[in-house]
């Protein structure tokens, strides 16, 4: 039997199994198990999410999230509709590859059946091959993945509570561009591309190619990169040369974040000369501190899931001292919210049962709690499992660190445009 | 190879393997250890894919995700574009696999050892990105609800194993027979010395190219089924170095060149990976790849053959002790020193005998260096005729131009009167041309008697080989040591094996490449009793040396080369006076004391 930090008894099942044969005797075995873990137990939650490899470090982020989540929800009472019941979080690693992603679902999946609903696993493709194992499991599984395909593919039990990518450039584009012409009188017309090869960061620009001139804007240049680069020179001359009144820069990897802005800095394009809008959070990663002075990122957007945004203040605050990270960021923030969508779930569904859990999912519509964890602030999904109210997040590097700055709801800063 | 194997005792290990682990798999219920189940097969398949182009032929290839990622996507994009299902998918994957294997092969089997190796790393990572350019970043196998089988999916995941399994016993099979089949000879023969495969007459570009392609036929197909336990197919999880390397690692922990060498590495490594992962990977991340790591390196520095390898040495030790009798090394030896005793008088062949090989102005340059220039000769059927001249005057290449090695820049060589100028070294051997090696580079874990049968490619059939094989093995003296391993033979009686291999192509002449290099005196006598008694039996014998001693007592005639030219030509006792070939030996001042 073990003891958790707060005092909470948390017998483990071999412990109520050699209880239970001491208790047999006696007549007195009662029905342990599901009942009891219902009656004030425990409810096991799962977090599988890269916590070794290239990816670790995101990983880590979300786990933070997780914990805090964890920690609030059985502060506040658990599960009231189960007698109060904790959570307990389980986490399971990801590793660095979509195989190993999907392996790690299958362990959580055969070793824990009494998991009722997990959150993961940051990667599109590692989420796409995860969710692969968990439908078929019928265990619910919350993402902050932004892939088109996750929600596209018939499946029940997967809940995407980002933007989709396709849709966070439609939808943040035209309003960066009329936020442009209100800052500068002008709307800008023209507009380069650069980006790296990943999945994520091509479905961003897809829709700026496609819908160029729908958006009033002219492609002067385009440019893709398999990521890592050794150097930035080439494409931020070519960007000098093309001289774009916005780029569309989606980035995933930290090192090229660094070179690409340092060039553009050099080339003096840093610092909203050349206003610049990436998708993604390696873009607002608190490692950028590490590896580039802060000042350099200035005036720097990037359009996300989700972001430290109003309202939150208290929760960041204590996220910060107990993890010492300067902001909380996506994946802190969406994982602690989801955390909490699934002890609403669990508490609607008044049962620690997986399927009753995916169904309380299917029909939850809230406002309330977990809602104040996402843009929109609603947590209701949609048929295929697509948060309804989610749209993209706006998030600009000002005085050293990435502020939000879209949805006015959630802002905590104005966005600024410079003036050429 | 030598000592055949019946049918049953060939496949019947593998039948009780598959079956053993098909049935200890039904009792599986967790459905992670029974992915870890279907994975191990997987990874087996793929490691033998890979052993059966790199293991068996030496030709590592550091590429062969490319195979495998080619099979997956086509199995992947059939599914999503075309609605084709996996069971159809899996067969396209394989051809696909193999024409992909041929296309690659063409290019780059012009390279060799480590350019072959590099070469081959650039293809799955050229494909890579062309199918992220492409833009199939993801692509995700649907789910189907109804009738899942139909597209090989099944909720009871024992069915996966099941299939991989039958794939694992076909494969395994098929391996099996290959190696024990001729074109399992041919392949080692190529692992083993590739020039000296050519030289026996195995057609090696041919071979490989057929190889090459059964390897991506192989990998093409597991890389389909893979597709299939996947679901989501991405460039990096098919294309990846951990692809190539997970093939290499399988095959090289277990044991190379072994059908039980991928499958023991698999068997290993691929539960201990995601066991590791499982205990540590939420707890210490990170750490199972260390451990993983640290436990690699340890068989490598144990077992650095592979674990097959080490533990068959260790049987063959202990039962070795027990069976090694002073007797049989008695007879051994004495099988090696007889035939120098009984080695038939042959009478030196006279001017008048017909020409065999003729070299007609034959020259040859590498850059400014001319090796070769206008080198005329005739060798007549029947004699020894030995090559001399100093080091570096150009009797290796000239040996390489006879032999079809290197082709001449100018002149022509004829065989029995015909133009063979340029013909390959296998077709050579065909025609009756056989050839040993200055450096002896014999596959020191099979036996002699395998060793010398991987010459006898002129034979129809194994049985013929083995006869050919045994028939060879008399005529040098190695009768005694058929069931040694090459590895533990002296240095004569590797020579011998080096003349025995080349007999048993059946030549009618026979080019010795200095075979009396770094033998002793008495080594030396065994060594010429043997090539009189080959020559006795009617084959003719061109022998290069550079030291005169033991060749004066051998051959007919001397052709002397210096600088790439002939200096002089005629019968030892006239080549050893001549003041020119005593100064290109020794220096002026020694024929000048000649002269006196």
């Amino acid at each position: 039997m073990t003891i958790s930090d707060k005092g909470v008894l948390r017998p483990t099942r071999r412990d109520l199994l050699a209880g239970g044969a001491a208790l047999a005797g006696a007549g007195l075995l009662p029905s342990v198990g599901r009942a009891q873990t219902a009656a004030g137990g425990t409810v096991k939650v799962g977090l599988l999410v890269p916590l070794s490899g290239i990816y670790s470090r995101f990983g880590q982020l979300m786990r933070m999230g997780a914990e805090l989540g964890i920690q609030h929800v059985n502060e506040r009472g658990g599960v009231p509709s189960l007698g109060g019941a904790k959570l307990e979080l389980k986490l399971f690693d990801a590793g660095d590859s979509t195989e190993k992603a999907k392996n790690a679902a299958q362990r959580m999946v055969a070793d824990n059946p009494d998991l009722v609903a997990c959150s993961g696993a940051y990667l599109s493709s590692f989420t796409l091959s995860a969710t692969e194992v968990t439908e078929r499991a019928e265990l619910p599984m919350l993402t902050l993945s932004y892939s088109d395909l996750i929600t596209t593919r018939g499946f029940r039990y997967v809940f995407q509570t980002s933007a989709k990518a396709g849709d966070q450039a439609n939808e943040s584009l035209p309003i960066l561009l009329n936020l442009a012409q209100q800052a500068t009188g002008k709307r800008p017309e023209t507009v380069a591309i650069l980006t790296d090869n990943t999945a994520s960061s091509l479905s961003f620009v897809q829709p700026v190619r496609d819908n160029a001139a729908k958006f009033g804007l002219r492609i002067v240049m385009d440019e893709t990169f398999t990521p890592p680069l050794s150097d930035a020179t080439q494409l931020i001359q070519k960007v000098r040369s093309a001289r774009p009144e916005v780029m569309i820069m989606p980035i995933t990897v930290i090192s090229d974040v660094k070179l690409l802005i340092e060039k553009m800095n050099e080339f003096g394009l840093g610092r909203g000369r050349v206003p610049t809008i990436g998708n993604g959070i390696a873009m607002a990663q608190s490692d950028l501190l590490q590896n580039i002075r802060p000042a350099q990122m200035e005036g720097f957007i990037t359009v996300v899931g989700n972001w430290d945004a109003k309202g939150q203040e208290a929760i960041i605050e204590e996220f910060k001292r107990a993890s010492g990270e300067p902001w909380m960021g996506q994946n802190s923030i969406a994982t602690y919210g989801d955390i909490w969508i699934m002890r609403d779930a669990l508490e609607k569904a008044g049962r620690a049962d997986r399927r009753a859990v995916a169904e309380a999912l299917r029909t939850i519509d809230i406002t309330e709690g977990a809602a104040l964890y996402y843009p929109g602030r609603r947590v209701k999904f949609d048929a295929s499992g697509v948060r309804e109210t989610a749209g993209p997040v706006v998030v600009q590097w000002q005085n050293n660190r990435p502020v939000t700055v879209y949805p006015s709801d959630s802002a905590t800063a104005e966005i600024f445009w410079l003036k050429r | 190879m030598f000592r055949a194997l019946s049918r049953a005792r060939m496949i019947l290990p593998v039948v009780a393997f598959c079956v053993a682990y098909a049935v200890l798999a039904m009792f599986v219920t967790n459905s992670y250890h029974q992915l870890t189940l279907t994975l191990v097969a997987v990874w087996a398949i793929f490691g033998l894919s890979w052993n059966l182009l790199s293991g068996m032929t030496g030709l590592i290839s550091f590429g062969h995700a490319a195979f495998f990622g080619l099979g997956a996507y086509t199995v992947a994009l059939l599914f999503v574009k075309l609605g084709l299902t996996p069971w159809a998918g899996i067969p396209v994957a394989a051809v696909l696999g193999g024409l992909a294997g041929l296309l690659i092969g063409l290019p780059t089997f012009r390279l060799r050892g480590h350019y072959f190796a590099l070469a081959m790393l650039a293809y799955p990572l050229a494909l890579l990105n062309v199918f992220l350019w492409l833009g199939h970043q993801e692509v995700s196998l649907p789910l189907i609800r109804e009738r899942g089988w139909a597209y090989m999916q099944f909720t009871d995941q024992r069915v996966y194993i099941l299939l991989a399994i039958g794939l694992l016993l076909a494969t395994m099979i098929a391996m099996r027979v290959v190696e024990r089949s001729r074109y399992g000879l041919a392949l080692t023969a190529i692992k083993q010395n590739e020039a000296a495969a050519e030289a026996v007459g195995i057609d090696t570009r041919r071979l490989k190219l057929i190889t090459i392609t059964a390897s991506g036929a192989v990998a093409g197909m597991i890389g389909g089924f893979h597709a299939v336990i996947l679901l989501v197919v991405t460039p990096e999880a098919v294309f990846g170095m951990l692809i190539s390397a997970q093939a290499l690692t399988v095959a090289m922990f277990g044991g190379v060149g072994t059908v039980w060498g991928p499958v023991i590495g698999a068997v290993v490594l691929i539960p201990l990976g995601e066991t590791l992962h499982a205990q540590f990977g939420a707890v210490l991340p990170g750490i199972q790849g260390v451990v993983f790591g640290v436990a690699i390196v340890a068989v490598i520095l144990l077992a650095p053959e592979g674990v097959y390898w080490k533990v068959a040495d260790l049987l063959r030790n202990r039962r070795g002790t027990r069976a090694a009798t002073p007797a049989a090394a008695v007879t051994a030896s004495a099988g090696t020193v007889a035939l120098g005793e009984h080695a038939p008088a042959r009478t030196p062949v006279g001017p008048g005998a017909p020409a065999i090989l003729q070299a007609e102005g034959v020259s040859r340059a590498f850059g400014g260096v001319k090796a070769v220039q206008e080198v005329s000769f005739s060798v007549r059927q029947g004699e020894i005729l030995g090559i001399i001249g100093p080091n570096g005057a150009g009797k290796t290449t000239l040996f390489n131009l006879l032999n079809g090695f290197v082709r001449p820049d100018a002149g022509r060589v004829l065989l029995d009167g015909r133009d063979v100028t340029g013909l390959p070294p296998n077709r050579l051997c065909r025609l009756g041309v056989g050839r040993t090696f200055q450096v002896v580079r014999p596959f020191a874990r099979m036996s002699v008697a395998d060793n010398v049968m991987s010459g006898a490619q002129a034979a129809d059939s194994i049985d013929e080989a083995r006869a050919l094989a045994r028939a060879a093995m008399e005529r040098v003296g190695l009768g005694g040591l058929i069931d040694e391993r090459a590895g533990t033979l002296s240095n004569l009686d590797l020579r011998l094996m080096e003349l025995a291999r080349a007999l048993a192509g059946g030549p009618r002449l026979l080019l010795l490449d200095e075979t009396f290099a770094g033998l002793g005196g008495p080594e030396v006598e065994k060594l010429l009793g043997v090539i009189r008694g080959i020559a006795a039996e009617g084959v003719t014998v061109v022998i290069i040396e550079h030291t005169l001693h033991a060749m004066v007592r051998l051959v007919d005639r001397f052709v002397v080369l210096d600088h790439g030219a002939v200096l002089a030509e005629g019968l030892p006792e006239e080549v050893t006076a001549n003041p020119a070939v005593i100064e290109a030996y020794l220096g002026s001042k020694w024929s000048a004391r000649a002269g006196d």
